[in-house]
């Protein structure tokens, strides 16, 4: 059996009781791939849903000069799954977004890349990516073409020398010139790469959650009345939807817009006075008080994260990050740019209290006033937003194992 | 029942006298009971050292100390293979004829295949492995090489899925070609075995050892690859990555591979040392989180067991205990913890009440710990994991030499690695030409 591979089947949202995977109560079940039987014809399946999204999305945009097939998606999906494409054959675009983590990665709060170099931000899900005008936490690249670029050469992501050196690498690997011929009718270049993994993530589409049956599909009985309060507490009290947007017919709960929501602000302050002692969990009930002394001394020194600034120098840029759509949220833990909140009640907290409340943070970040049971209610309704697809796409995913050298 | 330093010294001299083929089972006292062994003094120490960017050839590379008494080289560093690329060098082990060493990468996956046999004072490149992931399966990070006849056992510690603590032992034959995959069991696919003492099989790796003529093999449980890459320090504050280390041992068949029992361990037990006694039926641990000693033995009804046995230290302070090495008499052990740099010496004379005897301060951070199959010398080295060493002038990175009186470690020479121009210097192994006629 390979690591990783489904044993039990059970589907994702399903409240079956399910044997405990770790002896840390806290640590999630991984979704479980076995829950959608082997598709031999599983790109078919990922062309039909990136043409026609499911309940409560919206049709993907799909770049003229790259419309979606069959071929380019199974491309795609090789390219993403390859660890040969980094410096020293160890990393692959899907050993930061992990199929049985809802493509994100819940064991890191920030991500670790070529020889354990770090980097500032959690790895989000690239489930609805497609839907993204600007890609990345800082928003920095407006198309999945040429997005792959940065985390292919970033030093401490892949940390490959050259774009050209990847290329003429898959023009020496068996079986990619014949992929590349039969997606694109010519062998392989950065522009195709780019098109066939763009084609593959934008089949990776999740909606039809119990809030779309319930919210655009008219079924009353699809989510719970703590649900429907939730998201009436979104829409007004809490007011998350000025950000976090619902349209008549869908919703992708991202106004594509970028704000200083004080989460990062508060982090920096963090980087530059740590606290005296970290509380460090060292194995299942057992926790130390750590001095910062001892942390100190076998840590390197972490860079700060300006946000959005890092992208256009301008001032008023500083720790704003772009609105993440909430969908799957619930099962793309920990939560904010660097994963530093370990749930969602932890993020519905930040938010009620106001943020950090520094003088450029965005004036809708505010105190809230929600109570306990209001809260709740909002956890509630972030959880009734997974997608029972999950299985289904990251089954999909590892239809092929990993490439290896 | 155990024997005592006495009992087994009477033991030795009794087959010596009477031309029995007593064999003294290694070089040092932790290695493979399958492996041929030096009677005498260690000629050679290998150093598996992590290549550094910006220093030296920035490559990892096998370096050989001479040992020899009378040499004029010894105490110098007198040959560094170097093999191309930092992979995260980390352990290595001897093929149980001792003529090959196989190091190991837990980056990279590569496995770089010494002879050191044809010129002991030269160790030279064999073979290099880079196919060990595709080859296994999907494991990742070949950690230990335990010598089985003909064969290699080797410990993963993480998997190509995701690059988590779920991976696997890998068997390969002495020529290098891989032979069989088996995954750790976990809760989800126990292969048979049962989960003991509220144990959850988390499927995560670290050592191996065997108890031959008990038919048991056991292994031990770290973390994956994104944790021991990682920053240690960053590492500490990210508490979903702290979710992610080892809380079990398993008992396994040693020969047919499969495994039997799995127990409840907490706190990423990793080294595992079986005494060398005949009626010695128990194992010794370190859980390096929890800072505590565990007792893997056999009760009276014939059943393996796993309890704590001693704490390390004072576990709030994260001594973090990492190599151990047992007295060839079974009566002592050294249990090295990373960060005070402190060596201890436990009397495990009774194994179920295990105490400290001793300590001493090596440096500023202390790893490996290597001792003489006579006890009377004591090799230590510094780097733990490039990414969890100590940052700054607390990175000290050496071989030292101690003797051991029984009293008092007393230190003999040393090498400074980074004044070497070296790198990291992390596992040992001995070698001597007298093993090769």
């Amino acid at each position: 059996m390979r690591a990783g591979a489904p044993i039990v089947a059970i589907a994702l949202g399903l409240a079956q009781p399910v044997q405990a995977q770790s002896a840390y109560s806290d640590v999630p079940e991984p979704i479980r791939a076995a829950t959608c039987a082997r598709a031999d014809d599983w790109s078919a399946r990922a062309l039909a849903r990136s043409l026609a999204p499911p309940l409560g999305l919206p049709p993907v945009a799909h770049p003229s000069d790259n419309p979606p097939s069959r071929a380019k998606i199974e491309l795609g999906r090789k390219l993403f799954f390859d660890r040969r494409l980094s410096i020293n054959k160890t990393m692959s675009c899907a050993m930061c977004h992990v199929p049985e983590q809802a493509f994100a990665n819940w064991e890191l709060q920030t991500a670790i890349g070529v020889e354990g170099r770090s980097t500032k931000r959690n790895a989000p899900t690239i489930l609805n990516a497609a839907y993204y005008e600007g890609l990345f936490h800082d928003a920095r690249d407006p198309a999945l073409e040429t997005q792959y670029l940065a985390p292919l050469l970033a030093r401490n992501e892949m940390a490959n020398p050259s774009a050209g050196g990847v290329i003429a690498l898959l023009e020496a690997l068996d079986g990619y010139p014949a992929l590349f011929a039969e997606a694109f009718g010519a062998g392989p270049s950065l522009d195709r790469t780019g098109y066939a993994l763009a084609a593959y993530q934008r089949s990776l589409i999740a909606g039809d959650t119990p809030f779309d049956r319930w919210y655009f599909g008219g079924e009353a009985e699809a989510v719970s009345d703590e649900v429907k309060r939730g998201f009436a507490l979104f829409t007004d009290k809490a007011d998350c939807a000025s950000c976090h947007t619902v349209e008549a017919d869908h919703a992708l709960f991202t106004d594509q817009q970028l704000h200083d929501t004080g989460h990062g602000w508060l982090r920096e302050q963090a980087r530059q006075a740590p606290p005296a002692a970290t509380r460090v969990r060292v194995a299942p009930g057992v926790v130390h008080e750590v001095p910062l002394a001892t942390i100190a001394a076998v840590s390197a020194a972490r860079e700060a994260d300006l946000g959005r600034y890092e992208v256009t120098e301008d001032p008023d840029d500083r720790w704003k990050f772009r609105t993440p759509s909430l969908r799957n949220v619930g099962v793309t833990r920990p939560y904010m740019h660097d994963g530093a909140l370990p749930s969602l009640a932890a993020v519905v907290s930040f938010y009620n209290q106001g943020g950090a409340g520094h003088p450029q943070q965005d004036p809708r970040i505010r105190p809230l006033g929600l109570d306990a049971g209001e809260e709740a209610a909002l956890v509630a309704f972030l959880e009734a937003l997974t997608s029972p697809d999950i299985a289904c796409l990251a089954a999909e995913a590892r239809i092929e194992p990993p490439d290896n050298h | 029942m155990t024997i005592n330093r006495r009992q087994f010294t009477a033991l030795t001299a009794g087959a010596l006298a009477a031309g029995l083929p007593f064999r003294v089972f290694a070089d040092e006292t932790c290695q493979s009971p399958y492996m041929p062994k030096i009677t005498g003094q260690e000629e050679y120490v290998y150093v598996w050292t992590l290549g550094v960017e910006g220093m030296g050839d920035e490559q990892d590379k096998l370096v050989t100390i001479d040992l020899r008494p009378g040499s004029e080289t010894r105490g110098q560093v007198i040959n560094s293979f170097s093999v191309g690329g930092r992979n995260e060098a980390h352990h290595a082990g001897f093929t149980s004829d001792r003529r090959y060493l196989w190091t190991g990468g837990l980056d990279t996956s590569r496995i770089f295949i010494f002879d050191v046999h044809t010129d002991p004072s030269t160790p030279t490149l064999h073979k290099t492995i880079d196919t060990f992931v595709k080859d296994s399966g999907g494991c990742v990070g070949p950690h230990t090489f335990y010598a089985l006849p003909g064969r290699v056992m080797i410990t993963g510690l993480s998997n190509d899925a995701d690059h988590g603590g779920r991976t696997a032992l890998v068997e390969y034959n002495d020529d290098g070609d891989h032979v069989a995959t088996y995954w750790m069991p976990t809760a989800a696919d126990m292969q048979g075995a049962v989960a003991v003492d509220g144990a959850v099989a988390d499927g995560y790796g670290y050592d191996v050892r065997a108890l031959i003529r008990k038919n048991v093999m056991l292994t031990s449980s770290f973390t994956g690859w994104s944790n021991y890459m990682m920053d240690f320090g960053q590492m500490l504050g990210d508490a979903e990555a702290m979710k992610r280390f080892g809380t079990t041992m398993v008992q396994w068949d040693l020969h047919t591979r499969q495994p039997k029992k799995v127990f409840n361990v907490p706190g990423a037990p990793l080294e595992i040392r079986f005494p060398w006694g005949a009626n010695a039926n128990y194992a010794f641990s370190t859980a390096a989180l929890t800072s505590q000693l565990w007792l893997i033995y056999e009760d009276d009804a014939g059943e393996w067991q796993a309890k704590a046995v001693a704490d390390i230290g004072d576990p709030a302070s994260i001594p973090l205990p990492v190599d151990i090495s047992i007295g060839a008499d079974d009566q002592t052990l050294w249990i090295n913890t990373f960060m005070d740099g402190k060596t201890r010496l436990f009397d495990i004379s009774d194994p179920h009440n295990p105490h400290q005897v001793y300590e001493k301060v090596i440096a500023s951070q202390v790893n490996m710990v290597s001792q003489s199959w006579d006890g009377k010398r004591v090799y230590f080295t510094s780097s733990l994991l490039a990414n969890w060493d100590k940052k700054g002038e607390d990175d000290q990175q050496y071989l030292k030499a101690y003797t051991w009186d029984g009293s008092e470690l007393v230190e003999d020479f040393a090498v400074d690695f980074y004044e070497q121009q070296l790198g990291r210097a992390h596992l040992m192994r001995f070698g001597s030409s007298e093993l090769y006629g």
